[in-house]
């Protein structure tokens, strides 16, 4: 468990971060650029003598109104946006500086064992001038993991990549954050990367956290204020299901209700967990069945919550579809016209989902 | 060669070794502190310190002088602790130099430091080293060019010195008379052929030195970035 307080002034910015989050788990600190990500993640790790207030992980205090714990002391891993290796040593000695500094050496992760899951065996001998950005960034990662850190904070390590580097490192983060058994703080300002890694959610806007907790449930919240800029979106949990036309791929979002996606998932298994990202903006809604429509998924839904407030002459809905709860972001004049309520059944008309 | 200028070589080697050793060492706390504080104290000790940059070294010498002598600051302190004066002897000449010759080493640091920002050392620390852990493992290693240009830059400066050790130093062969002075008397006296010899040997040796050091460097460049 993470407990903070944090307090952080600086020019012209102000950070004010009250939160907790499970022991476990990837957390995704999701907010837009400048909104204080980096600087709460940088507070977390120590590196800002300036922050005040409190912070705890796992029972152990890291900073109160009468101490403060040594960034050296902290044992967290930090993965910086920017390249941080040392460019005197070899990956391999990069690696081993934090773990030639531990002092418990109980409980070691097995170097070769993480050396071959975030494939970096065959740069051990090389310098960092070497490496591309994505070697780079699992060289940092690794390095960091190396250390038996109690918490692992990652900001935005797929920023400084190129569009190749970062899809190949998001497939290896996916499965690899999956494994890591301590708290994982990642900063993005990506949904793609919120819904592919992310357990849990802090959304941060203006130096404040507005809202934390599970993915789903935050994501689901009509009335968060990320909800109301029209990037909102939900992420939708379902298995792969047995295919029934060639070519298209179907989502088991339960109880028989199936999303069918215009992409080929014969990669994964029947069965095997799929996540679906879907932006608010990209569901409408139809009273009755419509026929002969080239959307491909027109699912029944129950409306749960319209959105109290209203932005822009548009408003937030969300629905639930099988066991998951999706946004739909409907124009004010539609909702009066089509005279929602909750508890309404509708049909949600999903023009585009995304599987991740 | 004469003995006198045997003598004189292997003070000024000394002399040049000595000041660059010292401020090396005195250099390192200055040039990390100039490179990385955001004191108002900073542009008066960075003054301070380029002042023999353009000061005339007879300046520096004659205050320096006045210091040493026994009712100086320096001159009282060494007399009332029992040391001899540092007036025309090699120590006084090591201190003049030190002064004179540190904006040549501590700058090269300095900008060495700075360029070295904070993100390797932010990221020692994450890795559980302590503050004397990461200079020494990271900031150090880093600075490489920066202290090797510092020590070329300050020998060679101290070789060349002139002004500073005439005020101070006197001119005393076996003690204090360094090449440059050497050199000078040599010229003086019209033996040109013993001026030749040290003129010539110092301007080799010196450009041998600096091939050297900067090939070094170079091609331990070469590798960092290949």
């Amino acid at each position: 468990m993470i407990e903070a307080a944090l307090r952080l002034e600086k020019a012209g910015f102000r950070l004010q971060a009250d939160f907790s989050i499970p022991e476990k788990g990837v957390t995704a600190v999701f907010g837009p650029s400048g909104c204080g990500k980096t600087s709460l993640l940088r507070a977390i790790a120590g590196l800002e003598p300036r922050a005040t207030g409190s912070l705890s992980v796992n029972g152990q205090t890291w900073l109160s109104a009468d101490s403060y714990l040594a960034i050296e002391k902290r044992g967290v891993g930090l993965v910086f946006q920017d390249p941080s290796l040392f460019g005197h040593l070899t990956v391999e000695e990069n690696l081993l500086y934090g773990r030639k500094r531990l002092r418990n050496t109980e409980q070691m992760t097995d170097f070769n064992e993480l050396v071959n899951s975030l494939g970096l065996q065959n740069l051990l001998s090389r310098r960092p001038a070497g490496l591309s950005g994505g070697e780079i960034q699992r060289v940092a990662l690794g390095r960091a993991l190396l250390a038996q850190p109690r918490l692992l904070l990652m900001d935005e390590p797929l920023s400084a990549l190129d569009q190749e580097g970062r899809s190949k490192l998001m497939s290896i983060l996916e499965e690899f954050l999956q494994q890591v058994d301590i708290p994982v703080l990642y900063v993005t300002h990506s949904s793609d990367e919120v819904a592919r890694l992310a357990d849990n959610i802090l959304l941060m806007s203006a130096g404040s956290v507005t809202a934390s907790g599970p993915l789903q449930q935050v994501l689901g919240a009509v009335d968060q204020e990320m909800s109301h800029s029209d990037t909102a979106f939900s992420v939708l949990e379902g298995s792969i299901a047995r295919e029934s036309v060639p070519g298209l791929s179907s989502v088991d979002c339960g109880e028989g209700i199936c999303l069918r996606l215009p992409q080929s998932a014969t990669d994964r298994a029947t069965g095997s967990r799929a996540r679906l990202r879907i932006r608010a903006r990209d569901v409408s809604i139809c009273l009755e069945q419509p026929r002969g429509s080239s959307i491909l998924n027109i699912l029944p839904a129950i409306v749960e919550e319209l959105a109290a407030q209203q932005q822009g002459g548009s408003r937030l809905l969300r629905l639930r579809i099988g066991d998951n709860q999706i946004l739909s972001l409907l124009s004010d004049y539609s909702v009066q016209q089509l005279n929602l309520q909750a508890g309404q059944a509708v049909y949600a008309q999903i023009k585009s989902a995304s599987l991740i | 060669m004469l003995e006198a200028d045997i003598a004189a070589l292997f003070i000024t080697l000394r002399l040049a070794v000595t000041t660059t050793v010292i401020l090396l060492i005195l250099g390192t706390p200055l040039a990390w502190w100039l490179a990385r504080t955001a004191s108002r104290a900073r542009s008066l000790v960075e003054a301070v310190i380029a002042l023999p940059l353009v000061l005339p070294p007879t300046v520096l010498g004659f205050y320096l002088l006045l210091a040493f002598s026994p009712d100086g600051p320096i001159g009282a302190t060494t007399a009332a602790l029992g040391l001899p004066s540092l007036a025309f002897s090699f120590w006084g000449l090591v201190l003049g130099s030190v002064i004179y010759s540190m904006p040549f080493v501590v700058q090269p640091l300095q900008n060495s430091f700075a360029a070295l920002g904070s993100r390797p050392l932010e990221a020692a620390a994450t890795l559980g080293a302590g503050p004397l852990d990461r200079f020494i493992s990271v900031a150090l290693p880093l600075s490489r060019r920066g202290y090797l240009t510092a020590a070329v830059l300050g020998f060679a400066h101290t070789l060349g010195e002139f002004g500073v050790v005439l005020m101070i130093g006197g001119n005393i062969p076996g003690a204090t008379q360094v090449l440059s002075i050497a050199i000078y008397d040599h010229v003086e006296a019209l033996e040109y052929s013993q001026a030749h010899w040290l003129a010539g040997g110092l301007l080799i040796s010196s450009f041998l030195v600096l091939l050297v050091i900067y090939g070094t460097n170079r091609r331990v460049h070469l590798m960092r970035s290949a």
